[in-house]
């Protein structure tokens, strides 16, 4: 039934999910370039990495302003913190792309200042993951969306944002010749970590009831998903772990299937499988005698 | 204290869409847009069919999502119970629409006239940029609810500070009324029988009760 | 500096009005419909219109509003046919109709066949006279007119209950006595979506007060769906079903269950049948007798005090009267009462026998049928206005399809006899009729009650003996040769074989005169290009004809043809004052009696002009000034301007405005009003909307009428028609007509079951059709958003009419569809023998897997807007045939198709 049944939501599309693609993987990248920063992270250059995923952050961002339909007033974005996500998100990013960038300028040779740089690295991994937990409350607040407001959906949000940095973090690995067996092993673990959680997701949404198509949109887009974001991903880097010489590129490629993975199911969730909650009877009404009937919740699995 | 909610009594509602035009009239939507709807809902299975016809429109809930997630605050739950948009706020940015769980509000970011290009007069006239790509959706009439204040009548009795949609029903299917007037219209009803509001799982308090039977 | 006003309106686009509204007018522009509480003390709608009347403001302002008199540049008709209509001034346009109405006039008002040389036809149920200011003075000023031209009747009409609801009980219409009834049979009666305000809200109420409705169609209307319980017949089987609750009534039921009083004294149900089928008469007076059980003999029926037997055999002598005054004397022979007749036909008719037909469980019409007796109150009475009367809250309702064509006599005839069995025919809570249009006079359904010789109400039925029998057929559709219950009031040919009028243009039948097209003819808020059954053949007819006066509002696919559009001012634009109020058509009975206005709200757009200056200046033209105003002030604009203490009346030689007329109009009503104490005018009446006063609603009911004449209802018994029956088929086969044979079968005094949907099987069969391959039954039923008005040219209507599932396509059952492969949304060709329309597919369960369903009737191939939305259409597919049209003219609105998936569509 038209108008009954759950249908996509309207008012976010593509450009809803670059934010989620841009702030995730620029996020997971922030923080991931913190960690590459440690001591002994075996000479990864995490300047450069910050630095993009601040720009992946900002992309992210404007892809919100473009979706946005009165975009000169975007700072009223701000004006509500005591409950909106989205204004929290906007607030820590007002930070996190200045601390980012001084972060970065200040670990670069063209304005090196160590003092500074390491401390406010940490501080926009800090904030990134702050950012990234926004993002994941922002879906989780979408009440009208079944698949969004699902809590299990938020640490897929995290993780994937985490997996998708490290896999930036693999890319610039072999970009600028570190070498980077934690990262490998990181991108394994964070890999299966969102594999699990999708699983739990996909799991607990199809036990507590969705929109049956938004099941099916998301059953449909999970073997893509699993296979290029998590399984090719993790055996990529199983191999770049025993293939020592071609380590950094096969690295490379691993990452990419991770973010690949990600950024896929993403725009899956956002873009495809946000059927909203559509309309329901507990039951019919009394019409002159007799007993009221049975309800129904039309294009509901549950 | 004053909480305002609509009644719909389901055993009389026949669909007739009456005050689905009646809202477009008073709020002048644009085509497609209908803050008020009546569904067309069948339930069950040849012969044992049920067809139910049920008003929706925004729920004006006491835990609103849509005012939770709002950035802008434009989306303001008012001490009357009614969940309002400030339009010269709201950015469109669509996070409240999500956020609803009764599919109630609508962004119409192109102007849309009814015999497509050229405008109507009744169009023209009732044209306003500032509903342009931001959030709508039912606001209860809320100007003739503030009527009300200057003239001492009472929203849901008083035809003038009532609801377009209350006002034009047919079937007497609509009602409206303060919640928190033990002695209201709409407690009466609330009394007398026994009702439902839609999706009431999800915690959001709709302001919205759907009569489904009298009390046994 | 912005103004703001309300206008006060009335909306009638459908007969279920006039309802109230007022219309928001802000600095000249129209903005908002909304009801107009000041007059919901009066109005049994409470002051409220209808969701068409809120798409009069987009009507007014429709871009594709023709706002100039047009003429036609291309003397070619057809579909195919650009007509070239070119803008001219009114001067030019009035001077070229009014060249044709004097040629007409020289030649003589009649042609060489004797039809009428102009014709007119309007759209439904005379509602365009609520709009069309004074012209009904133009049409009687002008002399005979021809309005057989159906465009729609008949097949779109609930036309058996018109012509048999008026002979039974003055029920032109029938509805339930809702404000008091508990319990209501419909068989596809559809209260929700075509008696308006008033019947929605009265109907809400008798569900809040706990009253039971059953109702019995194939598919779940939106009546159904507010009803407690569907049944979900086979189509065209309603009779037997009534027929199984007669049976259980009259052979399962204690006989003390029924009204036996009722049936005693207010029917026909004691008179004695002698053994021809006609009554036994007393061989002086010719009256019917009956058996008198305080002298134990016959005696006449209103012979004083009398205990008539309901039923029984006696041995009886005298004489019976036949068709043609044929006589039999009988002797001492024995006669049983028509009551005792209708049991023993009722005998055959278990609801086992019903349920083989209806597809309905027998255990469901012994439970409907008790359920029915039980509500009835039998015995009970109640007291309105000082009068006591029975109070019998029990009532029977039909709908479209169920009341026209074949079995339409035999539902109606049982839907009246349920009613007189318990006794709830014309009384408290019961079955009623809510106007008279073929009885005159038509000023109340009392008033047109008067006695006829054998006890019952006087029928102008069309005479059948052979000195008075009309051989030659003044109207086109022959409703005056051909169907005696049409009578002869003005509506009468609105109400015969309207197809006719078309069909025989083409090719008379054997023995039947040429039927000749009309010199010319003009059409106002019709369109029967699209809203008949075989649209293509109409359409075909209509471009024959030679001039065509088309008032239009828009471009539709049936001034395609016309030679001069003349763009009158739409509803809000121009003034008239109706009468309201009383009792008129569906649920439209009042306790109030008045008149009400409705006046320009903004000044008319571009050169349209108010159809009463349209009227005055074409009688004008046509020379008949004179004879317009007089009929004006006769009350040929609804009310007469002259009263016993009042005069308001026009001078006749003079051209008078639309203003000047109304303030007439409106002063002679109050005058009427108030007895001649106020003569408030026009601008009285822009202020105030409407005048009324209350009256007794006594007036709902005929009952009491007919006891203070001592009259019988004619039930069960049809003797009249069985009679008149036999005298149309001797004059039919005097004239070597055969082909309305089948038709005659017809007049039966107890009707039989027929196959009736054998009748549309055969018909499928009979064109080449193989029923195998043309397995669903395609039904209709009205969408109350789409309905009337042309409101699918209506962008808001349309819009909101989408939110009720299966608007503008073709509802199928989904378990149906499943097993067809067909999907929700897919398009699908529904072919009957005649042709194929497409559509859209929406799945429902609320209809038998037998049965499909078109609601919209619109294949729009002209209408602006309309025509850019497809939508598939029945009256594409319905054939128009004689078979298929029953005794009293009509059909219905049904065929046998074929679905079938496009292929890569969906």
């Amino acid at each position: 039934m038209n108008g009954i049944e759950p249908w996509h939501q309207v008012n976010w599309d593509w450009r809803a999910a670059g934010n989620f693609i841009g702030g995730g993987s620029g996020t997971g990248l922030v923080i991931l370039a913190a960690i590459a920063s440690l001591p002994g992270s075996q000479g990864v250059l995490y300047w450069p990495l910050g630095l993009l995923g601040a720009v992946l952050v900002g992309i992210g961002l404007f892809c919100v302003w473009l979706e946005i339909g009165r975009p000169w007033r975007a700072l009223h974005v701000f004006f509500h913190p005591q409950s909106s996500w989205m204004t929290r998100e906007a607030f820590v990013s007002a930070i996190l792309l200045p601390v980012t960038l001084i972060a970065a300028v200040t670990a670069s040779p063209y304005l090196p200042l160590p003092g500074v740089a390491g401390g406010t690295m940490w501080l926009a991994a800090i904030l990134a993951a702050l950012y990234l937990f926004c993002q994941a409350r922002i879906l989780h607040a979408s009440k009208g969306i079944p698949a969004w407001r699902h809590p299990a959906l938020m640490p897929v949000i995290v993780v994937t944002g985490l997996a998708e940095g490290c896999g930036f973090l693999l890319l610039g690995t072999a970009l600028f010749a570190g070498s980077a067996s934690w990262t490998l092993a990181l991108l394994i673990g964070l890999v299966l970590a969102r594999w699990l959680s999708w699983r739990r997701y996909l799991a607990e949404l199809t036990e507590t009831g969705a929109p049956t198509k938004a099941l099916a949109v998301l059953n449909g887009a999970t073997p893509m998903i699993n296979n290029v974001g998590h399984f090719a991903a993790a055996v990529v880097a199983v191999l770049a772990l025993i293939w020592i010489d071609a380590g950094p590129w096969l690295g490379a490629l691993a990452g990419l299937l991770a973010i690949a993975g990600g950024w896929w199911m993403k725009f899956v969730v956002i873009a495809r499988a946000a059927f909203n909650q559509g309309f329901a009877l507990p039951l019919t009404p009394v019409r002159g005698q007799g007993e009221a009937g049975p309800g129904d919740k039309p294009g509901w699995r549950n | 204290m004053t909480r305002y909610v609509m009644v719909a009594d389901l055993r009389r509602c026949v669909g007739c869409q009456t005050c689905t035009a009646a809202c477009k009239h008073a709020n002048a939507t644009p085509p497609g847009v209908q803050w008020r709807q009546v569904l067309d809902m069948e339930t069950g299975t040849y012969p044992q069919v049920q067809r139910t016809f049920v008003p929706v429109g925004c729920m004006h809930c006491a835990d609103p999502p849509c005012e939770d997630v709002c950035p802008s605050t434009a989306t303001k739950i008012r001490p009357d119970g009614i969940v309002e948009i400030d339009y010269d706020l709201c950015i469109g940015c669509g996070y409240c629409a999500v956020a609803c769980p009764y599919q109630a509000r609508h962004i119409v970011h192109k102007r849309d006239l009814a015999y497509g290009k050229e405008a109507m007069a009744n169009e023209d006239k009732r044209f306003d940029e500032g509903r342009m790509s931001v959030a709508m959706k039912c606001n209860f009439c809320q100007g003739r609810i503030d009527k009300a204040k200057e003239t001492g009548q009472t929203p849901g009795i008083d035809p003038e500070v009532t609801p377009a949609c209350v006002n034009s029903c047919l079937a007497d299917a609509l009602h409206f009324g303060d919640k928190e007037d033990p002695d209201s219209n709409v407690n009466k009803l609330l009394a007398e029988n026994q009702t439902f509001r839609m999706h009431e799982d999800l915690g959001t308090d709709p302001g919205f009760y759907y009569i489904w039977d009298k009390n046994k | 500096m912005s103004t703001s006003k309300k206008i006060a309106q009335y909306c009638y686009q459908c007969v279920a009005g006039p309802d109230f509204l007022t219309v928001k007018v802000e600095d000249g522009v129209m903005t908002e419909v909304e009801p107009n509480f000041a007059l919901a003390d009066v109005h049994p709608g409470a002051g409220r219109a209808c969701v068409k009347a809120y798409g009069l403001v987009q009507k007014t302002y429709n871009p594709n509003r023709l706002l100039t008199p047009m003429k036609r540049t291309n003397p070619k008709k057809g579909r195919d046919e650009d007509p070239g209509f070119v803008a001219i001034s009114w001067d030019e346009a009035l001077g070229l109709v009014g060249e044709k109405m004097r040629e007409i006039r020289a030649k003589g008002l009649r042609d060489e066949h004797g039809y009428a040389r102009v014709a007119a036809s309007f759209g439904g149920g005379g509602t365009p006279t609520y709009y069309m200011g004074t012209f009904p003075a133009f049409l009687g000023a002008w002399g005979p007119i021809d309005f057989s031209f159906g465009s729609g009747q008949g097949v779109k009409c609930t036309h058996s209950e018109h012509l048999y609801g008026e002979l039974w009980h003055r029920g032109f219409t029938v509805a339930a006595d809702t404000p008091t009834s508990n319990y209501i049979l419909s068989f596809g009666g559809n209260p929700e979506a075509s008696h308006g305000v008033m019947g929605i809200s009265r109907h809400a109420d008798a569900r809040d007060r706990g009253a039971k409705r059953v109702q019995i169609e194939p598919h779940m209307s939106v009546t159904a769906a507010c009803s407690s319980e569907w049944v979900p017949i086979r189509p065209k089987t309603d009779p037997a079903f009534m027929y199984g609750l007669m049976h259980v009534m009259l052979h399962e039921m204690p006989r003390e269950r029924l009204d036996l009083p009722f049936l005693t004294d207010h029917t026909g149900s004691p008179y004695l049948i002698a053994p021809n089928g006609y009554f036994m008469r007393d061989p002086v007076t010719h009256k019917p007798m009956l058996w008198d059980t305080k002298r134990g003999a016959a005696v006449t029926f209103d012979t004083p005090d009398i205990a008539p037997a309901l039923e029984g055999s006696f041995t009886v002598s005298g004489l019976e009267v036949g068709a043609d005054d044929e006589e039999w004397q009988h002797e001492d022979i024995q006669v049983e009462t028509a009551f005792s007749h209708l049991v023993k036909q009722m005998e055959q008719y278990t609801p086992e026998w019903a349920e083989d037909i209806c597809q309905v469980p027998d255990g469901c019409i012994r439970r409907i049928a008790d359920e029915f007796v039980s509500h009835a109150q039998v015995g009970d009475t109640i007291e309105i206005d000082g009068e006591i009367l029975p109070l019998r809250p029990v009532s029977v309702i039909l709908g479209k399809t169920v009341n026209n064509g074949w079995g339409g006599y035999e539902c109606c005839w049982g839907r009246t006899l349920l009613a007189c069995l318990v006794g709830a025919l014309e009384v408290p809570g019961g079955t009623l009729g809510t106007t008279v249009r073929l009885n005159r006079p038509a000023t109340t359904r009392q008033a047109s009650v008067a006695p006829g010789p054998d006890g019952f109400m006087k029928y102008p039925m069309n005479p059948t003996d052979k000195d008075n029998w009309q051989e030659t057929p003044k109207a086109r559709n022959g409703h005056d040769t051909l169907v005696p219950l049409s009578a002869s009031s003005p509506w009468s040919q609105a109400l015969g074989p309207t197809h006719f009028a078309w069909m025989f243009r083409k090719e008379s039948p054997e023995n039947w005169p040429e039927v000749s097209a009309p010199d010319l003819w003009f059409v106002y808020r019709t369109n029967p290009a699209i809203s008949f059954w075989d649209t293509k053949a109409v359409t075909e007819r209509i471009a024959e004809f030679p001039y065509i006066v088309s008032f239009a509002y828009i471009r539709d696919e049936t001034n395609h043809m016309a030679d001069i559009l003349l763009p009158e001012c739409t509803d809000f634009e121009s003034t008239q004052l109706i009468r309201v109020g009383g009792t008129k058509f569906s649920e439209s009975y009042w306790d109030h009696e008045g008149v009400a206005l409705r006046q320009p709200a903004i000044e008319p757009l571009g050169e349209t002009r108010d159809f009463t200056d349209i009227a005055t200046a074409l009688a004008e033209q046509a020379g008949i000034l004179d004879r317009y105003n007089n009929a004006i002030n006769k009350g040929a604009g609804g009310i007469p301007l002259k009263g016993d203490h009042w005069d308001f009346t026009l001078d006749t030689d003079t051209k008078h405005e639309a203003e000047v007329i109304w303030d007439a109009m409106c002063r002679s009503a109050s005058a009427e009003l108030t007895d001649g104490e106020e003569t408030d005018g026009l601008d009285w009446y822009k202020e105030n909307g409407m005048r009324t006063r209350p009256i007794s609603r006594l007036i709902w009911y005929l009952f009491p009428e007919m006891k203070k004449q001592k009259l019988r209802f004619e039930m069960p018994y049809q003797e009249q028609l069985y009679r008149v029956g036999k005298q149309l088929g001797n004059r039919l086969h005097e004239k070597g007509i055969e082909w309305w044979n089948e038709q005659l079968k017809e007049y039966e005094p107890l009707p039989p079951w027929k196959d009736f949907p054998g009748i549309w099987e055969q018909a499928t069969v009979n064109s080449g059709g193989d029923l195998k391959d043309y397995p669903f039954w395609l039904l209709t039923s009205r969408s109350m958003q789409l309905a009337w008005g042309s409101n699918s040219s209506i962008q808001m209507i349309d819009e909101v009419a989408k939110n009720m599932h299966g608007h503008r396509a073709m509802i199928m059952n989904a378990g149906r569809a499943a097993e067809m492969g067909i999907e929700e949304g897919d398009l699908v060709e529904i072919k009957s023998t005649l042709r194929a329309t497409k559509g859209r597919v929406a799945l429902k369960q609320g209809i038998r897997p037998d049965t499909i369903l078109i609601q919209g009737q619109f294949d729009h191939w002209v209408t602006p807007y309309s025509k850019d939305n497809p939508a598939p259409s029945m009256n594409t597919v319905v054939p128009m045939s004689l078979a298929l049209t029953d005794a009293t003219g009509s059909s219905a609105d049904i065929v046998r198709v074929a679905v079938t998936k496009l292929a890569g569509a969906a």
